[in-house]
């Protein structure tokens, strides 16, 4: 059984239930911070083996006057990188701003927009990113028309 | 010493000054550039957000993941999305209207009865769902919503009325709190009065009366959602005018829980008022 630990940081959880609802299925441990306070207590006190960051986001109250709402995700990316590098990370977002996505994956974080990238996607990325086996479309599907997706990079 | 020639210098004068204008007239462009690039943004966030939900939601059921009770839950879930999607659309449309006449009454909506009691707990139970997620009930009061006669209204106006004030108390509530929604007939003015009182950010006194201002977010309500595009009151403002009604806001500190405000919006809607007038303006 899995029991790697993903951290969904989203002001507004409701939109991350669909992923929460099929990652715990899958049997990962799931915990939701809904500001960048509550997501430095959980990067602080758990064994956070992957983490999702939404870009525009509550700083909360310890963060507030330092960080713009509009780009609490970019300064969490940040954070992540320097003092957790070991956790993989992924931006989940609907910013379409080019120069945040850059910024973002200038720091070696896949973003991945709301809305274009299907759930069977997301968590084929995840799966790929905790066990270190290669992104396959394959898994999941038995479709033979959609080619061998073996090994195909994302 | 040759003297100046007064009509070049006059020519001087006015390139200067034009020169002045059309600097000033480039920052107010670049600043109205930017406005309409956050508020594209804001909108798209605001309406992918819940359709990229749903989305997911349905990837989620049609690949049975889950047994019947989570699959009702999930559809709870869709439900309470969609809810907020419709209730977007519905507010985008109302603002292209009002930036398109500046007058609602050109959408000619019918004027009919509306029983507000009704309206409201539908109301009430559409945002349910949204509200559950933060664990906070919305409670229409029996108790204290009088019986009174309907009002001649735009129902479909003033529904986006109520919904917009409902959907902010939902969205800037404390989790584990209640949005509580009374309604008052007031017969020596011919008037009915509805409340929806919440309790978490503040609402400073200085924002009581900007809160409906087109596009107004204070620093609180910014911080908590950083996605809005400031219309909701605003279009309630608006729409409660062309009823000739009266929309108004308070806020105190709560007593014994630290951090967190009263807010109270109350509209005040005239019976009869718009009926006899409408007769003449041909709403």
């Amino acid at each position: 059984m899995n029991t790697k630990t993903i951290l969904l940081i989203d002001d507004e959880q409701a939109l991350l239930e669909p992923l929460a609802e099929a990652l715990e299925f899958e049997g990962y441990r799931v915990l939701k911070a809904r500001t960048a306070d509550e997501a430095f207590v959980f990067l602080n006190t758990e064994p956070i083996d992957l983490v999702t960051i939404d870009i525009m986001l509550d700083p909360g109250v310890e963060c507030g006057d330092d960080v713009d709402s509009h780009k609490t995700g970019l300064y969490l990316c940040g954070e992540v990188k320097k003092y957790w590098p070991e956790i993989d990370a992924f931006c989940i977002s609907v910013v379409s701003d080019m120069r945040v996505i850059k910024q973002v994956e200038s720091l070696g974080i896949r973003f991945l927009r709301k809305g274009e990238t299907p759930l069977r996607t997301v968590l084929n990325m995840f799966r790929s990113r905790l066990t270190g086996v290669a992104y396959s479309t394959e898994r999941d599907r038995q479709d033979p028309r959609r080619g061998t997706g073996k090994n195909s990079e994302y | 010493m040759s003297e100046t020639d007064p009509s070049s210098e006059q020519l001087r004068r006015d390139v200067t000054r034009l020169e002045q204008e059309n600097g000033a007239l480039t920052r107010r462009i670049d600043q109205i550039e930017k406005e309409r690039v956050e508020y594209l943004q804001n909108v798209s966030h605001q309406l992918v957000a819940p359709l990229n939900a749903i989305k997911w939601h349905i990837e989620n059921l049609t690949e049975a993941r889950m047994g019947v009770d989570r699959a009702r839950k999930v559809l709870r879930s869709v439900y309470s999305q969609a809810t907020i999607a419709v209730h977007l659309a519905k507010n985008f449309n109302l603002m292209s209207n009002l930036e398109a006449d500046h007058a609602l009454s050109k959408l000619k909506e019918p004027l009919q009865e509306v029983a507000l009691r009704k309206l409201l707990i539908n109301l009430a139970d559409d945002f349910q769902p949204l509200a559950w997620d933060s664990n906070i009930n919305i409670v229409v009061d029996e108790a204290h919503f009088a019986d009174g006669p309907p009002v001649w209204a735009m129902r479909p106006l003033v529904s986006q009325v109520f919904s917009n004030i409902i959907e902010n108390a939902v969205k800037y509530s404390s989790n584990d709190t209640k949005v509580t929604i009374q309604g008052n007939y007031l017969s020596g003015s011919d008037c009915f009065s509805v409340s929806i009182q919440s309790q978490g950010i503040p609402l400073k006194p200085e924002h009581v009366n900007m809160v409906f201002d087109r596009g107004f977010r204070s620093d609180e309500a910014k911080r908590k959602y950083p996605a809005g595009t400031g219309f909701g009151l605003y279009i309630a403002r608006r729409i409660v005018e062309i009823h000739e009604g009266k929309i108004m806001a308070s806020c105190r500190k709560h007593p014994t829980v630290k951090n967190d405000w009263i807010t109270v919006f109350q509209v005040i809607l005239s019976v009869t008022g718009l009926q006899g007038k409408a007769r003449v303006r041909e709403y």
